[in-house]
């Protein structure tokens, strides 16, 4: 009797590991095919950027490029390049499109290699190209969401706001929110959980700054309303007398 | 191999020879040498400004480019008066690309000797600035007697009045070039036929790209052509300002674009100014420790330190992007020092602005955001200086001349980070 139940068990792991195997096995071919795109292309990518960096070395192209920018201008190219060299960019360009491309490539080779019918290959796959675009987007979101919060805080800064710190967080997160929110979304992870989340933190955020904003400068906002109102010149006799204010002397200081 | 510097000397319209006086003056000639190019004039104005050019050189025939032609032009029968070819900028205040390119172009159709190249804002100012005939005559002189290539004039300001070129500017030009010239970014300016065709190449490539408005900086471009600059004294000239910023934005974008064309110039030009020697040295500045002028006396004063605490409190992660730790340790002792003593030393100053500018170079961080969180050093800056001098032209001076000397000083500094940025860091 324990024998029997042991032969049992035994076939019945037997034949656990053998599916487990055969899954595997059903993989492999696709996963073969999906290095062998990645790796191929990443070697005819390192192989072109290398070429191209040679060649655009070879016709001094940082040198052409910069002798060509405005010397006022803020050289955008080259603002945005490593180690400020346009070749530097071109060839590392070169070299991620052809990775990306045999990514691409690989995918869909792993896809024709698997069974149309595999319940995996309908949950796997889009969850790949989903799962990249959601890097993308939490990338460029994080980006921005840097380069935004620097901009706000310098400004603010220059305007003489006390709460430049608050405002560039508060700037920041609601980006970063943003792009987790939309990121959640490209991902259909929480649905409306996400959808609501988001609107509760993005609503609360910008409420939060609206009343920091608010409160910190009702001064500088009605100054600034009743500048941009077109008021007509008062009469003589409407002028406010006021004993104690003295003429407001212009300024004296003269930076240019 | 290193470049003797450019030393200016202030040719005073009074001098022996630097005015032609009529019994001096050469024959009238039929073909003419001078060429006036007028800024944007209203048709009041015109007359006037012909006039003063007419009395400035009286018995020589001068050619004068302008916007458009006056209602009687046989008034002025000594003055051949000449359309633009080529567009001039709109800049106003300062003289841009599309200025330089205008009247090099008419130099080179008309094949003249000397150019003086005038500014000045048609909406802001009624004639143009520099219409005072001994300061033109002197301009004009100085071209063709001495041979000089650009002659700029010198205006006299006071204490409170151009402030970025006080801070900025001047030091940097006179460190790096070697050139003393009081104002480097001129609004008038007298060129001669080769300085003019070397402007014309220059701002080649700015007209292609339709960025005429775009400053020049011709003091540092003749340094690098080996060419000569003098100065000659305006003193009863009076420059054009731009129109006062209605808010700090507007004083932002104009400091980042002024600092950020200077950078991108001497972005350019690394390769001589390394090799360019220091002007002689000059007597020794030992002034007696500057008093300091009453704080609640200016508002300006306070709001600026104001705003440098602000920044010292909030943009400290992006200055230690640019600023190494020792200078940053000195401004955040600065930051809490009473304001009474606030006293921003001008070796400091030097190295801050030096450090900008490598970070310009570098691109560190972006550029509009290097020269906004510039901003607050350089009202620092004016705090410090304005205190320092207290309305007083003779220790604006001083302050000035230190100013300029802790810049030529420190010049080592910027060669070796400029040189080594990641192995020369104090």
């Amino acid at each position: 009797m324990r024998q029997q139940l042991g032969q049992q068990i035994g076939s019945a792991l037997h034949q656990s590991i053998h599916r487990i195997v055969l899954v595997l096995a059903s993989f492999l071919p696709g996963i073969l095919a999906f290095l062998l795109a990645v790796i191929v292309f990443a070697l005819l990518g390192w192989a072109l950027s290398a070429l191209l960096r040679a060649l655009l070395s070879a016709a001094h192209f940082d040198q052409r490029l910069a002798s060509r920018e405005a010397p006022s201008a803020s050289g955008l190219l080259a603002e945005w390049s490593p180690a400020n060299s346009p070749t530097l960019l071109a060839s590392r360009f070169t070299f991620w499109l052809f990775v990306l491309v045999g990514i691409a490539i690989g995918i869909s080779a792993f896809d024709a290699s698997y069974a149309v019918d595999s319940r995996y290959s309908i949950f796997l796959f889009p969850y790949v190209a989903h799962i990249t675009g959601a890097i993308l987007i939490l990338l460029a979101g994080t980006l921005l969401a840097r380069f935004l919060a620097r901009s706000v805080l310098i400004g603010a800064v220059n305007a003489q706001l006390q709460y430049a710190r608050l405002l560039s967080h508060g700037i920041k997160w609601l980006v970063l929110v943003l792009a987790a929110a939309m990121a959640l979304d490209h991902l259909n992870i929480g649905g409306v959980v996400v959808e609501l989340a988001f609107g509760i933190l993005f609503g609360g955020i910008v409420l939060t700054l609206a009343l920091a904003i608010g409160l910190g400068s009702r001064d500088l906002v009605t100054r600034s309303i009743e500048k941009s109102m077109e008021k007509p010149l008062p009469r003589p006799t409407e002028i406010p007398s006021r004993p104690d204010a003295a003429p407001t002397p212009p300024p004296r200081l003269r930076h240019f | 191999m290193s470049t003797p510097p450019l030393i200016a000397d202030a040719l005073q319209p009074d001098q022996p020879g630097a005015q032609a006086s009529p019994d001096a003056s050469p024959a009238p000639r039929a073909v003419a040498e001078l060429l006036i190019c007028l800024p944007a004039l209203t048709a009041a104005a015109l007359p006037s400004a012909l006039a003063a050019i007419a009395a400035a050189f009286p018995t020589e025939s001068v050619l004068v480019a302008a916007a458009h032609l006056p209602d009687n032009p046989a008034d002025f029968p000594s003055l051949e008066l000449i359309p633009y070819t080529t567009a001039r900028s709109d800049v106003g205040w300062i003289l841009a690309a599309a200025d330089y390119a205008a009247a090099a172009h008419l130099a080179r159709e008309r094949n003249v000797r000397a150019v003086l190249l005038l500014g000045g804002d048609s909406a802001a100012i009624s004639e143009p600035n520099a219409l005072n005939a001994p300061m033109l005559r002197s301009l004009a002189d100085c071209i063709r007697i001495k041979n000089i290539d650009l002659v700029l004039p010198r205006f006299a300001l006071g204490p409170h009045e151009a402030l970025v070129n006080s801070a900025l500017i001047y030091p940097l030009s006179r460190a790096l070039f070697g050139a003393d010239i009081r104002f480097p970014l001129p609004i008038d300016a007298a060129l001669s036929a080769r300085m003019a065709e070397r402007l014309a190449i220059t701002t080649q490539r700015l007209i292609a790209l339709n960025q005429g408005h775009s400053l020049l900086w011709p003091v540092a471009e003749a340094a690098s052509a080996g060419f000569s600059v003098r100065e000659v004294s305006a003193a009863d000239a009076t420059p054009p300002t731009p129109p006062p910023p209605q808010n700090p934005t507007d004083f932002n974008a104009l400091f980042a674009s002024v600092a950020g064309s200077l950078f991108a110039d001497i972005e350019a030009k690394a390769s001589f100014w390394q090799r360019v020697r220091g002007l002689p040295l000059r007597p020794n500045l030992q002034p007696d420790p500057p008093a300091l002028s009453p704080l609640e006396a200016s508002s300006e004063i306070h709001s600026m330190i104001e705003t440098f605490h602000l920044a010292q409190d909030n943009l400290e992660e992006i200055w230690s992007l640019v600023l190494p730790p020792q200078s940053r340790l000195a401004l955040k002792r600065l930051s809490q020092i009473s304001p009474d003593a606030f006293t921003l030393q001008p070796d400091l100053w030097a190295r801050v602005v030096y450090d900008f500018t490598l970070a310009f170079h570098l691109r560190t961080l972006n550029r509009s955001h290097l020269l906004g969180a510039m901003a607050p050093l350089y009202l620092a800056w004016v705090a410090s200086y304005l205190r320092t001098v207290a309305d007083d032209p003779a220790r604006a001076a001083t302050a000035l001349e230190l100013t300029a000397a802790a810049f030529e000083n420190e010049k080592s500094y910027i060669v070796s980070r400029w040189r080594w940025p990641d192995r020369f860091n104090p």
